[in-house]
């Protein structure tokens, strides 16, 4: 996909997002979901290797949603990948399905990991890279995103550490830096000071961008530098694009959207 | 701590949470060296008001609970009185050392608060899920484990925590609707079980949410002329042996119920004791499966793993033989 | 007791607020009280004074003094 379709593609994410949202009748973490459209949209429509037909496959690149709770945009990539299809798209968040409000590990699905407790994905990710190493898979590459209040997480740090250790240039990691957590502004919560700084000092490849930026998402995400350091992207978002009155508002953190609500986002993204 | 029907209806509609937050701004009130922690869930346990009113009082460590606890031991050892509340796994399993070394060892005086325990986290799914965690907090020396039965038995068990110098692990289950076991104010004491229902052919211990669906199981078992009593353990740790001496003594099947694994919670605790005494009854242990569950809206789980009166009162049936 | 009396006695009891300030500008969190434990609170109360059951759906986007007004139009109450 080019960037003109890329952008196409987001502008329907976000409108099939939040028609999966108003449909599942209950609340959804639509704020940080709506931040990572853009990421979700470059991934899978252009950056990830991978085979709908063969979810298995060896060559495959490997993607850890550790933001657990941002699954909305992820399922709408996986539906739109081919992974999904609408029919089980739209078992979001029904009794006993498989599309609950974080990922649960099923590979026919799209999903690699089983996630929702934040600070676990990037050692997972970890594990990975080194195995794919020592088994000589130079392609496969090995994609992590999370939030910046995860980055609250200690085992974000030991596993931020080691991957440095391990040389890991086959490891992407992506904060959605939408500077905003649960009980509000992260500044307030539990500051974290130089984000971009934090990373470079532990050793890794850092390149800031404005996460809603198609083009330097692209860029960014389609090598690393190779420099034997594993490369972050901090994605610069703001929680609840796209909705006028989502964006950097926190009651949308985890809410249900009505029926005005809803009608009002629409109108909206069809502009 | 005394309380009214009146109010214990009207926190019944808040829900668990929203009751915590709301007892621990009482005890604000009276107590001048509480603080009070979250790890960025500070809404979540409804701690809004409470920040508001006390922002001296109030900590947020961020996602980090880990840290949570080891800066509640802090605080702890110089002298104030601290809860500190998160998920049931985050704080049992993500920070399980921490409360070990500090709450346990050290057996600093820090009530952790358990808020979502059992299920009711419902699609936010096992991640969530508090399933084996009142089984991990039995198991450190020197934890005091409770779990309220309604929001009258939150605020009492808040208020009764407040006094007890002794490190606590308090588990809610239940959510918002939390449904009314006590309709009058009641004498609380940790460590000791309330009899709730008298009853002589079957001898029920439950504990947290439990209680009120084995009071419902009761009523359908008093129609088939099954006499049901149901003693309420809310505290697991240390669990009351004189209570459950008393059921001994009455020789009747016992049965213990828990919106937790049947593995190490009050099933196991129930058991243990029970087993070591000659001639006691068998114990027959309701609670989830040892396995992670599915995931639903919380009364759908409820009555796939037969934790409803109804189911229970079933359960009862077969296992009686009848 | 009329109608609005009733209404507007829910909003000063569960709100701890004067007469004055039941106007156009009372909105969710724009008092102390009316957080999101006091909302809960108001909607009870109002549930009890005029017998009716609200949707989650009505309750969420009561997001203020005269939304409610509306709002309760939808169950016959006419404030």
């Amino acid at each position: 996909m080019n960037n003109n379709e890329l952008t196409l593609l987001a502008k329907k994410s976000r409108v099939q997002l939040l028609e999966l949202a108003f449909k599942s009748d209950g609340p959804s973490h639509l704020g940080g979901g709506l931040s990572m459209v853009e990421i979700f949209t470059v991934l899978y429509g252009n950056i990830l290797n991978y085979d709908i037909k063969n979810p298995e496959w060896e060559k495959r690149d490997r993607f850890i949603l550790s933001k657990g709770h941002g699954v909305l945009p992820f399922f709408i990539a996986l539906h739109n990948a081919g992974f999904i299809s609408q029919e089980v798209l739209y078992t979001y968040k029904k009794n006993e399905s498989d599309l609950i409000s974080h990922p649960v590990m099923n590979l026919e699905l799209g999903m690699e990991s089983s996630n929702g407790s934040l600070g676990h994905g990037l050692s997972m990710a970890v594990g990975i890279s080194l195995a794919l190493k020592k088994r000589n898979n130079f392609e496969s590459r090995v994609f992590v995103v999370m939030g910046d209040g995860e980055c609250n997480e200690g085992s974000v740090w030991e596993a931020s550490m080691s991957a440095a250790h391990f040389k890991l240039d086959n490891l992407i990691a992506i904060v959605d830096y939408n500077k905003l957590q649960s009980d509000g502004n992260s500044e307030t919560v539990m500051d974290i000071g130089l984000l971009e700084k934090k990373w470079e000092s532990f050793g890794w490849d850092v390149i800031s961008l404005d996460g809603h930026d198609i083009v330097a998402l692209n860029d960014a995400l389609s090598h690393n530098a190779n420099n034997m350091k594993p490369r972050v992207i901090v994605a610069h978002t703001t929680k609840g694009k796209g909705v006028s009155f989502m964006e950097n508002n926190n009651t949308w953190h985890h809410n249900r959207l009505t029926q005005t609500t809803f009608d009002q986002a629409i109108v909206e993204l069809n502009l | 701590m005394k309380i009214t029907g009146k109010e214990n209806k009207q926190w019944s509609r808040l829900g668990s949470r929203a009751t915590y937050g709301q007892a621990i701004l009482m005890l604000a009130e009276k107590l001048d060296d509480l603080m009070v922690l979250s790890a960025d869930l500070g809404n979540s346990s409804g701690l809004d008001r409470f920040k508001a009113t006390h922002p001296d009082k109030f900590l947020n460590i961020g996602i980090a609970e880990q840290n949570m606890i080891g800066v509640a031991a802090g605080l702890a050892k110089e002298g104030s009185v601290v809860f500190a509340s998160s998920f049931a796994p985050f704080i049992t399993m993500r920070a399980a050392e921490q409360v070990r070394m500090n709450m346990g060892y050290m057996d600093l005086n820090i009530k952790t608060v358990a808020i979502g325990s059992g299920v009711s986290m419902s699609f936010l799914g096992n991640s969530h899920f508090g399933l084996e965690d009142a089984a991990i907090m039995r198991s450190i020396p020197n934890m005091t484990v409770v779990s309220p039965a309604d929001c009258a038995e939150i605020v009492k068990t808040v208020f009764a925590a407040a006094e007890y110098p002794h490190p606590m692990y308090i588990r809610l289950t239940g959510a918002v609707g939390f449904p009314v076991v006590y309709e009058d104010d009641y004498d609380f004491q940790i460590g000791k079980a309330v009899e709730i229902k008298l009853g002589t052919d079957v001898s029920i211990v439950a504990t947290g949410s439990m209680v009120y669906e084995s009071l419902e199981a009761a009523k359908i078992l008093q129609e088939v002329g099954i006499s049901v009593s149901v003693l309420n353990m809310h505290t697991i740790k240390p669990i009351d042996t004189n209570a459950l001496d008393n059921l001994i003594h009455k020789g009747k099947i016992i049965f213990t119920i828990e919106e937790h694994s049947i593995t190490g919670g009050l099933g196991s605790a129930v058991a243990e004791y029970v087993s070591s005494i000659p001639n006691s009854p068998v114990v027959n242990r309701i609670g989830l499966p040892d396995e992670f569950v599915i995931t639903a809206e919380y009364r759908y789980i409820l009555e796939k793993y037969g934790l409803v009166g109804s189911h229970i009162a079933n359960t009862i049936k077969e296992k009686i033989k009848i | 007791m009329t109608n609005k009396e009733k209404y507007d006695q829910v909003f000063i009891d569960s709100f701890s607020i004067t007469a004055d300030q039941l106007n156009e500008n009372l909105v969710y969190q724009s008092v102390q009280q009316w957080d999101s434990i006091g909302h809960m609170g108001m909607v009870a109360a109002l549930e009890e004074a005029f017998d009716i059951m609200m949707e989650t759906d009505d309750i969420i986007d009561f997001g203020s003094y005269n939304k409610g007004i509306e709002l309760l139009a939808k169950y016959n109450v006419v404030i």
